[in-house]
């Protein structure tokens, strides 16, 4: 009955463990989303924890990638999206009408799917977000970016073309060089969607790395179909399937002993 | 756990409260009214087109009521006008463009999209697109001094000693004064000016046809026409006549090149050869100068242009989703 | 009858004819398609050497340094139309370029899916193919009626009103390449929208957004039946602030190359191959400037 899972035990050896105690930077209670008529995702309550990596994962339309977007309320880009309930970062309501959106979106950064680098220079890229919020003088945002650009393991490779255009870089370059730029800002949280489906193996190595180190500073959410990354980098799984959150844990006992039949389908990959 | 970890979650945790000075709502929100005010104004133009014309245009309709549509009359001395030889003229020469380029805008496509070897495609495509840059002007003086003679020479006076004295097309191809100007005159000219238009716009539909629709015809060893009439246009048809609308659009506006050989004439002829003359050649000829009765009929002929071509254009925006601007 | 009691082979001769009209059809068309074509390259050779050959004829230094001549008076150049189309085309883009480009984005940015943007793209794309001459007319009531007179400036409205809807439609397309999840980054950087369309989604366009320009500035700078009722046409210097007629080279063209007098005739073409020379320059320099766009 039990099927060998996926993941073997050996890959949480040495592992840092998920810290249930850590306190509660994001919270979604009660969540609904509706993009027109389709109600996509149902009733979610979920508990993201201070510096610990939570992996959303569920087979394709799940909601695990509409789930991340209610969090800096990047779908309301969109007039025909919605969502009811409430998304609790520190205990404030970011759903309420009179949340400041780009207030909002500077406090939780967001890394998508593919690289999206804008088209201007590496250090203008870094210092997009910057510029927003602050008025620096020139040498103190050069400082800042040099430590964005560190930050994201990117500095030693672009740190003498700097004024070369970003769009220039290789893929797996691309995508760090938009986790510097989310990072610049100092945000408390940072979502990836999906950050390595667009890149190759050795690339996709190299992000993971750094989304083990950026842990120490920032709350991290990634939404990933790869279980082995999540397996891999994660400290918290939550496992979703058709709008609704199945299973949620440390990463370890989510994937070494599931106590939901349909989360031990998808992980030993009978279905999904 | 949900009920223990609320608590936390509705704390605040030390390190965030961190104010941050946001951007200026106030810019933003000033960029966006720019924004939308501009695309109103849009929708401000066509109906200050429509209003001013119209405005221009009702003394006219009001003195001559429908008959200013059937009536031949243009006469200054006795202030009577009418819009039907300008109105035909205008239809006349705008169909026989049709007639004249839609072939050769297919053909053009057709070419350019499947026989062209791959080295020419550019440079010739190049070539077809340059043409439709050419200013109308231009168009209208080639016209007049290098085509109008060398059509009066090798066209009209052979055909027209041909046909003479025959039934039906010995009025309809008998040039009176054969000038090489008239109403065919310009039709060609218009047609040449579509030429580039219309076949830009076909050789983009056809481009857009995936490819494994053509090589399943080629596979069951169709030659190039019967993959062109069989496969291509078909698939390909209705934005091509919503091209064709286009075109049609064009050749019914257009008006220097028109002026110059159309032969200006307020004549109801059956003979394409002669001159007569179009909407838009007859307000470019006369506005200047008009004044009164006469500056209202001009106003009202702009209306009916206006009337002809929005009814065009509309029938080709709804054949064509979204065609590149030429 | 009794053919059907044995086995015949298949006629052999109707294949080959139904064979041989096929290819009769299928020549056909290469070698009408093939003519199309040489038509049309042609036809712009033609215009061009009758340029060439007519306009070289009367280029001189003086065209760049004399007003036109009057009716009947000898010499004279082309220098005030040449001037006072510069002015004009460049009164038209400068006022169709801000409100091209923000109704543009209005399309593309804010309006996504609004019926009124939809409406506006319509009447957009029937303003793009209306007759000149009616723009020219509504000028006229707007300016010149009421102002009481002929103005460059007048020229300069109604040359805008035929550039915005081309730069409109331009800019709209190409912001529509533009990926949205580029407008995603930016907005997730807590940008505000209009931030992320100047510096990012306009920057990102920009290439696409230029040559929607310059075909602006090639469709106007050769426009004529707008201009005979807004800034007509003027033999000498205009007046600094643009009021009265102001010579410009398409109004120039028109009255010059049907005038009686050979001096006049010969400005016209001199004319005709300068602006023509440039307008397919601007053409040709349009479409290399599109090419990094496409590429990408």
């Amino acid at each position: 009955m039990n099927a060998a899972p996926a993941i073997s035990a050996s890959q949480f050896d040495g592992r840092n463990p998920a810290d249930e105690h850590a306190p509660i930077r994001i919270a979604a209670r009660e969540l609904n989303f509706y993009y027109g008529q389709f109600h996509s995702l149902k009733n979610i309550n979920l508990d993201f924890h201070d510096r610990q990596v939570t992996a959303l994962i569920g087979p394709s339309g799940c909601g695990k990638s509409t789930l991340l977007r209610t969090f800096n309320r990047i779908y309301s880009l969109y007039p025909e999206q919605r969502a009811e309930g409430q998304v609790l970062l520190d205990g404030q309501n970011v759903l309420d009408a009179n949340v400041d959106l780009n207030e909002l979106r500077s406090r939780i950064g967001m890394v998508f799917q593919k690289p999206t680098p804008f088209p201007m220079s590496i250090y203008d890229n870094v210092a997009f977000g910057l510029r927003l919020y602050e008025k620096l003088p020139k040498s103190e945002l050069d400082g800042r970016v040099e430590s964005a650009l560190r930050k994201a393991a990117l500095w030693d490779e672009v740190k003498d073309k700097l004024k070369q255009s970003g769009m220039g870089l290789s893929g797996g370059q691309q995508q760090r060089l938009c986790i510097a730029r989310t990072v610049a800002q100092s945000p408390e949280v940072i979502l990836f969607d999906e950050p390595t489906s667009a890149l190759d193996p050795i690339s996709t190595g190299r992000i993971e790395e750094l989304i083990e180190q950026l842990r120490s500073e920032f709350t991290i959410v990634i939404v990933t179909h790869n279980m082995q990354q999540a397996a891999r980098i994660s400290q918290f799984t939550a496992f979703m399937y058709l709008g609704e959150v199945i299973e949620v844990g440390p990463t370890n006992r989510i994937f070494m002993n599931p106590t939901v039949r349909q989360t031990q389908d998808y992980i030993t990959g009978r279905f999904g | 756990m949900t009920a223990l970890t609320e608590q936390i979650a509705l704390t605040r945790s030390g390190t965030s409260t961190r104010s941050r000075k946001g951007p200026s709502k106030g810019l933003d929100a000033l960029f966006r009214a720019a924004s939308y005010g501009s695309a109103l104004l849009v929708l401000v133009v066509l109906a200050g087109i429509l209003g001013s014309i119209l405005y221009g245009g009702w003394p006219a309709f009001r003195e001559f009521g429908f008959g200013f549509l059937t009536s031949s009359a243009w006469n200054i001395g006795t202030e009577q006008y009418g819009a039907l030889v300008a109105v035909t003229g205008t239809l006349a020469s705008a169909l026989l463009a049709l007639v004249i380029g839609v072939p050769i805008s297919l053909g053009i496509a057709i070419y350019l999209t499947q026989l062209c070897p791959g080295w020419a495609r550019k440079p010739v495509g190049m070539t077809i697109e340059l043409l439709a840059a050419v200013p109308s002007i231009i168009y209208g003086m080639w016209g007049l001094f290098i085509f109008a003679p060398f059509f009066a020479r090798f066209v009209q006076m052979p055909v027209s000693n041909v046909v003479e004295g025959l039934p039906i097309v010995g009025t309809l191809l008998y040039a009176r004064v054969p000038s090489g100007v008239g109403v065919l005159t310009a039709g060609i000219i218009l047609a040449i000016m579509i030429v580039p238009f219309v076949a830009s716009i076909a050789r983009d539909m056809l481009d857009q046809i995936p490819t494994i629709l053509r090589e399943s015809a080629y596979g069951i060893g169709c030659t190039t026409w019967e993959v062109v009439r069989h496969v291509l246009l078909p698939q390909a048809s209705v934005s091509i006549i919503g091209a064709i609308m286009l075109g049609l659009g064009r050749a019914l506006g257009e008006t220097m090149a028109v002026t110059f050989v159309v032969g200006n004439a307020n004549r109801l002829s059956a003979s394409v050869f002669d001159p007569g003359s179009t909407i838009a050649s007859r307000i470019a000829n006369e506005f200047n100068e008009a004044d009164g009765l006469q500056l209202n009929s001009l106003m009202a002929l702009g209306c009916i242009l206006f009337a002809i071509t929005f009814v065009v254009l509309i029938i080709a925006r709804f054949l064509t989703r979204r065609v590149k601007v030429a | 009858m009794d053919a059907n009691n044995t086995i015949r082979p298949a006629p052999a001769l109707k294949p080959t004819r139904i064979r041989g009209s096929r290819r009769v059809a299928d020549r056909t068309l290469r070698l009408a398609c093939l003519l199309a074509t040489v038509l049309g390259a042609v036809v712009l050779g033609s215009i061009l050497l009758m340029l060439i050959i007519e306009g070289a004829r009367g280029f001189s230094p003086l065209l760049f340094t004399q007003p036109t001549p009057g009716p009947g008076s000898e010499g004279g150049g082309i220098a005030n139309a040449i001037l006072g189309s510069l002015v004009l085309t460049g009164i038209g883009i400068l006022v169709a370029t801000p409100i091209g480009l923000m109704a543009g984005t209005y399309l593309a940015e804010y309006g996504r899916g609004s019926k009124l943007a939809e409406v506006i793209r319509f009447l957009n794309d029937i303003l793009l193919s209306a007759p000149s001459i009616l723009i020219g007319l509504f000028v006229y009531t707007l300016m010149v009626r009421p102002m009481g007179s002929y103005s460059g400036w007048a020229g300069g409205v109604a040359l805008a009103i035929i550039a915005t809807p081309v730069i409109v439609r331009t800019t709209e397309d190409m912001l529509r390449l533009v990926p949205g999840t580029l407008r995603e980054a930016g907005v997730a950087l807590g940008a505000p929208m209009s931030t992320v369309i100047r510096s990012v989604t306009w920057r990102a366009a920009s290439a696409g957004i230029v040559t929607g320009i310059i075909l602006a500035l090639a469709r106007i700078a050769g426009e004529t039946a707008p201009l005979l009722f807004t800034a007509l046409n003027n033999n000498s210097w205009f007046s600094r602030d643009l009021m009265g007629g102001v010579a410009n080279l398409p109004v120039m063209i028109y009255q010059f190359a049907l005038s009686p007098y050979p001096n006049w005739q010969q400005l016209a073409w001199a004319g005709a191959l300068l602006i023509t020379m440039t307008i397919l320059l601007l053409s040709v320099v349009a479409r290399v400037v599109i090419k990094p766009q496409t590429a990408r």
